[in-house]
């Protein structure tokens, strides 16, 4: 059942369009994250969600309720949809304490005192915050305040959980820790959510899908596992951290099918198709630095895996790992090995399974 | 959807949804309703003055009277009349002097007090602002009374040389009044320039040989360029605008400045002339809305004298050396001729009978002129009716200003940048022209004859004039708030008035108490708007002094002066107790 509809919603500021038709269906209870870099349009699509940025076009409706429709003029006021907005910012009122911030929500929709102490208390406990509730947030610290920022939203049991880059103002350590709350909270309570980052860890560690997001386009939507390991364009491939992007000539194929990939200077590789073609194209492959394996310059490559030779330039000492930098013909790729090897000749060998094609 | 039912005792699962607050629909139509209100009311408060004087300065004969034709006689009229240009030429030149000597002074004080190791630096910096908090009226009957041509410094200099020393009446004695009494808006723009100053840029003068005051000269004074050139025109402004020292000091020797020409026009004349009064103020309002557009205009651009960096440091300040004790004697000699005698002059006057320097001032001690004022119904309820003005008019004034501010800063309204200019519009209207423009409103609108002689017309025509005031203070808070504050009260379910009333406000609160004591003590000055709308039983201390001083009665004059700074005395120092056990919260 769908529970967030989004249909060919636009955005334009004067002459620049910031969204250009972006179609969202998010079932009951998924956790769904716009991931894109900045200006990509995934806080100006969660802001129209919310109803604080007006859209130019296009339709929103939540729970089976239309929120904005371009072509009626539709717009239900921020207020009135009884979303759950946690800002990267937080936006905690200074002047209130924790449980006035909570208590606020519940006073606007007339919960009763004691009911309104009964829920500020249980949510904060839900976060793991029951002794401030008497703290103003200055008096907390950031991880506090961004959970203080989640109960508030919680604590009136919104239809939906919106999340604007919630963990980006947090230290490492505490952003991981967080991540693994916010992620049990929203399974036990079972929310639709809609969370926007830029971290590919973060969205690839909490979500139920993934929707990539570039200049204002939807350019691949799917499961985490998929978009890691078959990003549909070069964009979304190098977003999730892929590498060694390497210009070929591919044969036409299916999706997922291996087929042969020619690289500008001649030599024939195989890889897999990321998307289906009915045609040649020319296009990229990508292999991840830790999928290809050193060898000694002229070691044999066992039968069907691909093979480079190259000139190992620089190895840079990471830890665990060598990180290499090889010359392969006019190109460097970069390679990861527990191998040590010295600068000189070197052979790559790594599986057609490993390598992906990219149309653009 | 609108029923925000769930089962009582049902707090352990924080599944299903508690629907939105209902009856939202009400607060959208509450904002949008509100949003139109202070836009239609903040038009229809800066018209009321505004619309009577152009429709009169374009009418041949009053503008209550029917089958008025149109035309530009009045300004024909206005312009070929010898008395008219002398008081405009005599406003410009008493406008300039006025505001050479105030930045002089202002310039001098804040670079030796902000710059500089000169002692007694605290004491100084109160006497610098103190004349700000003073009426002009008060500081210029003050100044009279021991500089005018009885005054108690005149007549002893007569007396130990046989002629009188000076003479205040005349362009010279108006300017120095005048620009000493300003001196407090250039001090106060140009200290902050000043303080802000980096002081690494005055240590390499030192450093390739340039001394204190050359430094002070040559590096300091040019960094606060902008400042001063703002508050000059300030200075310029006010001085047009100013009533209570030409009239102290230029009318009894026949010398009519602009402001003058209106008041004896449009007052002091048995049958005024409308037509040229409602042309002279139209030609002071294009004028000084020339000026402003002038200084905003001159400012721009003004970024690269700014030498703030984001690095924090303390200022440090040039050492005067030997300079240190002759520049803080200047200093005294400076504040104690300006200030203190003036003050010192009015205060023995209201206790005395007689001020002259014929006689000791404690053989003529009495309490007559105050038994006089406190006894006298009238200008009793002129003490009280001002303090009545400046109390309730400034709260009502202050509140209604920050829905302006509201509107204007913080919500979706479409006029919004149209309501922001029509605030900063009152700038442009002198006192006395607002004064006018407010009685002619009242004459014309058929529902405004019930305001005629109340204190409220006073209290609605100061708040006009202190809109941009407090929009100023108020606006600049509402910026530094956070527009996801809003928001976030909007997604959980506030409407735009709750959001207001509930976040914004209460996180400007200091802003709104400043707002509130600008515009309690600009109430507490006000005179020259007065003038023309005050009545018997609205009188207010300015209006009442006015009356008295024109009937010679001085020493009841001096005790209302007393009283006043007294009441303005009390005020700040209350303000200044609220605003420190505040500072915590």
């Amino acid at each position: 059942m769908s529970d967030v509809l989004i249909q060919r919603l636009t955005k334009r500021h004067g002459e620049v369009t910031v969204l250009h038709g972006i179609d969202l269906d998010v079932p009951r209870g998924e956790f769904l994250t716009l991931l894109g870099p900045s200006g990509c349009g995934k806080s100006t699509t969660l802001f129209a969600l919310a109803g604080l940025d007006k859209p130019s076009g296009g339709h929103i409706a939540v729970g089976g309720r239309t929120f904005y429709d371009g072509e009626d003029g539709t717009f239900v006021a921020p207020e009135e949809r009884n979303l759950g907005l946690v800002f990267q910012s937080y936006a905690l009122w200074p002047h209130m304490t924790v449980a006035k911030n909570l208590a606020f929500p519940l006073a606007l929709r007339k919960v009763p005192k004691p009911e309104q102490r009964a829920r500020i208390a249980e949510a904060l406990e839900l976060v793991d915050l029951g002794d401030y509730a008497d703290r103003f947030p200055h008096e907390l610290s950031g991880g506090q305040q961004q959970r203080v920022a989640l109960a508030r939203t919680l604590v009136f049991r919104p239809s939906l959980l919106l999340l604007d880059e919630p963990l980006s103002n947090l230290d490492a350590k505490l952003r991981i820790k967080s991540r693994a709350l916010l992620k049990s909270l929203q399974r036990q309570l079972g929310l639709t959510t809609l969370y926007v980052t830029h971290d590919q860890e973060e969205a690839l560690a909490m979500s139920d899908r993934i929707a990539v997001m570039e200049k204002g386009r939807i350019v691949q939507i799917d499961r985490p596992e998929a978009i890691y390991n078959r990003p549909a364009t070069r964009f979304v491939a190098d977003f999730v951290g892929a590498g060694n992007f390497l210009p070929v000539r591919a044969s036409r194929g299916a999706q997922g099918e291996i087929v042969e990939a020619r690289l500008d200077h001649g030599e024939v590789l195989r890889a897999t198709r990321s998307v289906a073609t009915g045609s040649d194209t020319q296009g990229f492959m990508t292999v991840r630095p830790q999928y290809l394996r050193l060898a000694p310059a002229g070691s044999a490559v066992a039968a069907g895996n691909n093979r480079l030779d190259g000139v190992i330039e620089e190895r840079t000492f990471l830890g665990v790992r060598n990180g290499y930098a090889i010359r392969v013909g006019d190109r460097l790729v970069t390679a990861e090995s527990e191998d040590r090897f010295e600068t000189g000749p070197v052979t790559l060998a790594f599986r057609p399974e490993d390598t992906l094609l990219l149309d653009h | 959807m609108n029923a925000p039912a769930f089962p009582s005792g049902d707090t352990t699962a924080l599944n299903g949804t508690i629907a939105a607050p209902s009856g939202t629909n009400r607060q959208l139509t509450l904002a949008i309703g509100i949003q139109w209100l202070t836009a239609i009311a903040t038009l229809v408060l800066v018209l009321a003055p505004l619309g009577p004087i152009l429709w009169q300065s374009l009418l041949d004969r009053p503008l209550y009277q029917p089958n008025a034709v149109l035309s530009f006689d009045n300004f024909a009229r206005l312009l070929s009349d010898a008395g008219f240009l002398r008081a405009v030429a005599t406003s410009f030149e008493l406008a300039f002097t006025a505001t050479a000597i105030a930045c002089v002074t202002g310039v001098g004080l804040a670079l030796f007090l902000e710059r500089t190791d000169l002692p007694a630096r605290g004491p100084f910096r109160l006497f610098a602002l103190a004349p700000m908090y003073m009426s002009q009226l008060v500081n210029a009957f003050a100044w009279y009374l021991i500089y005018g041509p009885a005054g108690y410094l005149t007549l002893f200099g007569e007396k130990l040389i046989g002629v009188p020393p000076w003479d205040m009446y005349g362009i010279g004695g108006m300017a120095i009044v005048a620009g000493t009494s300003m001196t407090p808006l250039v001090y106060l723009f140009c200290s902050s320039s000043a303080r802000m100053a980096d002081a690494t840029l005055e240590d390499a003068a030192r450093s390739v040989g340039a001394g204190p005051l050359r430094v002070l000269w040559s590096v300091s004074l040019p960094l606060m360029r902008p400042s001063i050139i703002y508050a000059a025109l300030l200075v310029f402004i006010g001085t047009l605008e100013t009533l209570a020292v030409p009239l102290v000091f230029g009318r009894p020797v026949g010398l009519e400045s602009f402001t003058t020409f209106l008041f004896s026009r449009g007052l002091g004349a048995i049958t005024p002339d409308y037509g040229m009064v409602g042309a002279a103020a139209v030609l002071l309002l294009v004028l000084v809305a020339v000026l402003l557009v002038i200084q905003s205009v001159l400012l721009k651009g003004a970024g690269r004298f700014v030498t703030v960096r984001g690095k924090a440091q303390r200022p440090r300040r040039i050492a005067l050396g030997a300079l240190r004790r002759p520049v803080a004697a200047v200093f005294w000699v400076y504040f104690v001729l300006t200030l203190m005698l003036p003050l010192l002059a009015i205060t023995l006057r209201s206790f005395t009978t007689f001020l002259t320097p014929l006689l000791s001032p404690l053989k003529v001690l009495t309490t007559d002129n105050y038994a006089l004022v406190l006894g006298h119904p009238a200008y009793l309820r002129s003490i009280t009716n001002s303090v009545i003005v400046a109390s309730v008019g400034a709260l009502v004034a202050t509140l209604g200003i920050a829905v302006i501010a509201l509107v204007a800063k913080r919500s979706a309204f479409r006029f919004a940048k149209g309501l922001e200019y029509l605030a900063m519009f009152p700038r442009a209207m002198p006192g006395i022209v607002a004064g006018i423009g407010f009685f002619w409103a009242m004459l014309l609108l058929p529902f405004a004859h019930w305001l005629q002689g109340t204190i409220w017309i006073l209290m609605i025509a100061f708040a006009m004039r202190g809109i941009p005031t407090a929009y100023g203070a108020i606006a600049a808070a509402l910026v530094q708030v956070g527009t996801e504050l809003d928001q976030s009260a909007r997604s959980v379910g506030a409407g735009w008035w709750k959001t207001c009333t509930a976040i914004v406000l209460p996180l400007v609160r200091p802003a709104l108490f400043s707002a509130f004591t600008l515009l309690f003590l600009g109430f507490l000055k006000e005179y020259a708007s007065a003038v023309f709308l005050y009545a018997p039983g609205s009188e207010i201390i300015g209006t009442t002094m006015l009356s008295l001083w024109s009937n010679g009665d001085t020493g009841a004059v001096a005790a209302l002066s007393v009283i006043q700074i007294a009441i303005t005395g009390v005020f700040v120092s209350l303000a200044h107790f609220v605003t420190r056990t505040n500072r915590d919260v």
